[in-house]
């Protein structure tokens, strides 16, 4: 070599593979040789190690919340609430959809019905009166002149038994019996039950007169 | 460490430790989410999107738009200020979206509720139109973003044959004097696609377990 | 330079050279290989990430043509960028050092080539399957289904030559650097595959996608690149500066803690997010903890470097490895702060988080595989560099385009995430506060482009003996021996 090699264009080696490896594996296990007795380090890093998972622990315990998967907020309430979400609703809260899917469009959302053609609910003593009555309609449907709230009707109504169930049923009628005014007891699905086994018989639509016949 | 097995090991321990912990966990915890019904009308929410607005999903992901927009909003953040959402986002919102995309970068606004942005009181046609624009030509409506005018076809206008889906564009967006500009089928699933982000459903669950705790509760 | 206060015989020493000689020869062909077609990858994910920048302050650039939509360029290059040049560098530079530490030749390194070719041919399927429109839409993992198998097929192939060359290992200890290869090479297949069942395979249902996506992608920088990075860093210093590494004995609890945090890190990209909210909560846990290896990593290398940072820009190798260390401190510095929620929230969906990926994929391994790269193609095709001067701007252009992305991104970043904070900030008015940070970040890839650039003339003069004037046939000193701390502080 005439000149000596420029390091930059070629590095080379301070010190084999064989002895990096050598000497660091018997620096594995040594600390460095100090004069007073001990290294400080292994106890600074035992130190840090612990205050670091103390911390980490103490933030998890804290903004994990129960580690419930529905919460998305750290800052949610960590304490478990009551279930109050098990909201219990009333027969006549739980009426008032199967209402408006199956009863508004006819009998109106304020429970009038249309003058001459659907009579209303609101102030109906068929609604008021004995549930023998109300379920039957419900269920078979109602045909031919009706009475309600002294003034005349005659259209029909389509049975809705094989639509909703008893416990619709129950709930449809605990809400038109508390909305527009009336007030009346809940039905029970026990009842809706009982008067569907009595009235499977029936066939086709009810008439006024038949149901007069049934109930007080 | 001389031994490799030793290193092995120790790897595979770690390696399990982080697929049990990270991903086995949560899977187990609400990997089953169902959609909630409500008690009163009982209706399922999310209820999913279907036809159109799935294909959109699919132009959503080839087109690569969760580059630039996120899908979540953030709880108690500026999120809800800027009404990008009345609520934020639950993890049953995505039960029913395929493919989630919840992003990670916001470039541009974020996505999860565009289909309610405008508003109540906006039609259907008003938000089409809307994100018609956003996507042809979307310095016409202000928005600093790339245009995708290749989901567009700029053609002449047949004589007494205006397409009822051509955009009303004005200015320097609008096509030359005799042309239209008409949506591709692909145009159409993406609009029917972001049309249906909104999460409005209050969960009455999740609701009630993210409320924040009361003052009571001591310090930090 | 070298006191042969400890060395053995001369002739050991030569048996030595000869050994690592032939190691080398085995070496050439896949190392090389492998960094050239890392080096295509390089500039193709390069100048498709410049595009992809510039169309975030010119959205009407490229605009017109639906495969180069900016919801398709962006992830074709870090796709690229990861798997095309990230990977294939990994492969080389990882390989010859595994080769180099367990003293153990490459043997049958056509299969390795074969292996490369596949690798390499998935790639280019995945990056045209992005721009052609079959995006799978998950970050990193945005390649179509067909190249799954493919790529994991030629990982198996080369994981089982990393693997299998370290178990023929003819030394007795395992080093630093055989620690993080291992743990490298040991986790990717991992993450990929089980990412790929969870993801498409099995799908997991809603946001669960989004935490399986976050495990993959923090595993890709945590437990891949970093560690490889290390593994380089951990080698070079006692080579090149004919030290042991300062305070050696703790660098197996640096290792072990920094994988443990590694695997239980990646809730922190998910802050926020629709998910449970403890799986966040573990993620900035893990990253508090992630001081530690800090701490002792920092002693390790820093310590070993000491105060000789002259020395340090004097070299080819060690300027960049340096700056490899001082990213990953970097990066894992600004990952515990940035976790933290009350800055996450203006810190999380803005330009910093790319910012902070790109510091570790770029500072901390793709400057530790340059500086290796610089060292051992010497060795393998027994030339010198022809251009110190190339060399030189290498480094230089890296460096400033680094720094100037990491500060643009984290800056703009900081910022945008203020404004995205404030409500009354409308979004053309954080686009437009937002562009000259975003301009600055292209600036930076530029920057980064002509480094590369300058790398590749070297590279291009060193192995093709077309100009075999420039470039001089090399002649390697043996190298002493390595002489334990105490005397060489004398």
């Amino acid at each position: 070599m005439s000149t000596p090699p420029d390091n930059f264009r070629l590095e080379q080696a301070a010190a084999s593979d064989d002895s990096i490896q050598q000497v660091h594996d018997r620096l594995r296990s040594t600390k460095p040789d100090r004069e007073h007795g001990y290294s400080k380090t292994p106890l600074i890093l035992l130190g840090v190690m612990c205050t670091l998972v103390f911390f980490g622990s103490i933030y998890v315990a804290h903004y994990s919340i129960r580690f419930d998967p529905l919460v998305v907020n750290e800052h949610a309430n960590r304490e478990k609430p009551d279930d109050g979400t098990k909201k219990t609703f009333t027969r006549a809260e739980l009426g008032k959809p199967v209402f408006i899917k199956n009863c508004m469009l006819c009998h109106q959302a304020n429970g009038q019905g249309q003058p001459n053609i659907y009579p209303p609910l609101a102030g109906s003593e068929w609604v008021a009166g004995t549930e023998e009555r109300i379920v039957r309609i419900i269920l078979h449907g109602l045909n031919g002149p009706i009475t309600v709230a002294g003034r005349d009707f005659n259209n029909v109504m389509a049975p809705l038994g094989t639509v909703l169930n008893d416990e619709q049923i129950a709930n449809v009628i605990s809400y038109i019996r508390s909305d527009w005014g009336n007030s009346g007891p809940e039905v029970e699905p026990s009842t809706v039950a009982r008067v569907r086994a009595e009235a499977a018989a029936q066939k086709g639509p009810y008439t006024a007169e038949e149901l007069l016949k049934i109930g007080n | 460490m001389k031994n490799g097995l030793l290193i092995f090991l120790g790897l595979f321990v770690l390696a399990a430790l982080s697929w049990a912990v990270v991903l086995l966990a949560p899977h187990r915890q609400y990997g089953a989410l169902a959609p909630a019904v409500d008690p009163l009308d009982g209706l399922q929410h999310p209820y999913g999107t279907s036809g159109l607005a799935n294909q959109g999903r699919l132009v959503y992901q080839d087109l690569g738009c969760v580059t630039c927009h996120t899908q979540q909003v953030r709880h108690g953040s500026a999120d809800l200020d800027r009404r990008w959402g009345t609520r934020p986002s639950y993890a049953r919102d995505y039960v029913k979206d395929g493919r989630v995309f919840l992003g990670s970068s916001r470039l541009g606004p974020d996505l999860r509720n565009v289909g309610a942005r405008l508003g109540d009181t906006a039609t259907p046609a008003e938000y089409a139109e809307w994100f018609h624009k956003l996507l042809y030509a979307p310095g016409s409506v202000g928005a600093h973003k790339p245009a995708h005018a290749f989901l567009y076809e700029v053609r002449p206008i047949r004589p007494g044959q205006a397409s009822a889906k051509a955009l009303h564009l004005s200015g320097s967006a609008a096509p030359a004097a005799g042309h239209e500009v008409v949506p591709t089928h692909r145009a159409e699933a993406l609009v029917a696609y972001l049309a249906s982000l909104k999460d409005t459903y209050e969960y009455p669950v999740e609701a009630q377990v993210n409320a924040p705790a009361g003052k009571k509760e001591g310090g930090h | 330079m070298s006191s042969p206060a400890h060395s053995p015989e001369p002739v050991e020493r030569a048996k030595n050279r000869a050994e690592q000689e032939q190691i080398d020869a085995t070496a050439k062909w896949p190392v090389l290989a492998f960094l050239g077609s890392g080096l295509f990858w390089l500039f193709v994910g390069g100048v498709m990430q410049l595009a992809a920048s510039i169309q975030t302050h010119s959205p009407g650039f490229l605009a017109a043509c639906e495969w180069f939509t900016h919801g398709r360029l962006a992830p074709a290059a870090q796709n690229a960028l990861v798997y095309g040049w990230g990977f294939n560098a990994a492969f080389a530079v990882g390989l010859w050092l595994m080769a180099r530490l367990s003293a153990a030749a490459l043997r049958h390194g056509g299969w390795l080539l074969v292996a490369g070719k596949f690798w390499n041919v998935g790639v280019l399927l995945g990056v045209g399957g992005i721009l052609g429109g079959w995006s799978a839409s998950y970050e990193l993992l945005e390649f179509p289904r067909f190249v799954v198998l493919l790529l994991l097929a030629s990982y198996a192939l080369i994981g089982v030559w990393m693997v299998t060359t370290f178990s023929v290992r003819n030394t007795e200890n395992v080093y630093a650097s055989q620690w993080y290869l291992f743990a490298a090479a040991f986790f990717f297949p991992w993450l990929y595959s089980i990412a790929q069942v969870m993801l498409f395979k099995a799908p997991v249902a809603g946001t669960l996608q989004a935490i399986v996506n976050a495990w993959y992608v923090d595993g890709i920088y945590a437990l891949w690149f970093i560690p490889l990075g290390l593994a380089v860093a951990y080698y070079f210093l006692p080579k090149l500066l004919g030290r042991p590494i300062n305070l050696y004995y703790t660098a197996a609890l640096g290792f072990w803690w920094l994988i443990a945090v590694g695997v239980l890190l990646s809730g922190i990209r998910l802050i926020n997010a629709p998910v449970p909210v403890w799986v966040p909560t573990l993620g900035i846990a893990a990253s508090l903890l992630l001081v530690l290896p800090l701490i002792v990593i920092g002693l390790n290398l820093l310590g070993t470097l000491g105060r000789d940072f002259g020395k340090a820009l004097a070299s080819p190798t060690l300027s960049f490895v340096s700056l490899s260390v001082l990213s990953f401190l970097l990066w894992g510095g600004l990952t515990i702060v940035t976790s933290m929620r009350g800055v996450a929230a203006g810190f999380q969906f803005t330009l910093g988080p790319s910012g902070l990926d790109w510091l570790a994929l770029y500072g901390c391994f793709s400057l530790a595989a340059f500086g290796a790269a610089n060292f051992i193609v010497p060795r393998l095709t027994g030339r010198e560099w022809a251009s110190p001067a190339l060399l030189k701007a290498q480094f230089w252009a890296a460096a400033l385009g680094l720094g100037l992305f990491t500060v643009a991104s984290l800056v703009g970043g900081f910022g945008q995430g203020a404004l995205l904070n404030n409500p009354a900030i409308t979004s053309g008015e954080l686009s437009a506060a937002l562009a000259p940070w975003l301009a600055a970040r292209s600036v930076a890839l530029m920057l980064l482009l002509v480094s590369h650039l300058a790398f590749l003339l070297n590279l291009v003069w060193a192995v093709c003996p077309i100009n075999s004037g420039k470039a001089r046939a090399a002649a390697f000193a043996p190298p002493p021996d390595l002489k334990p701390a105490a005397e060489a502080r004398s």
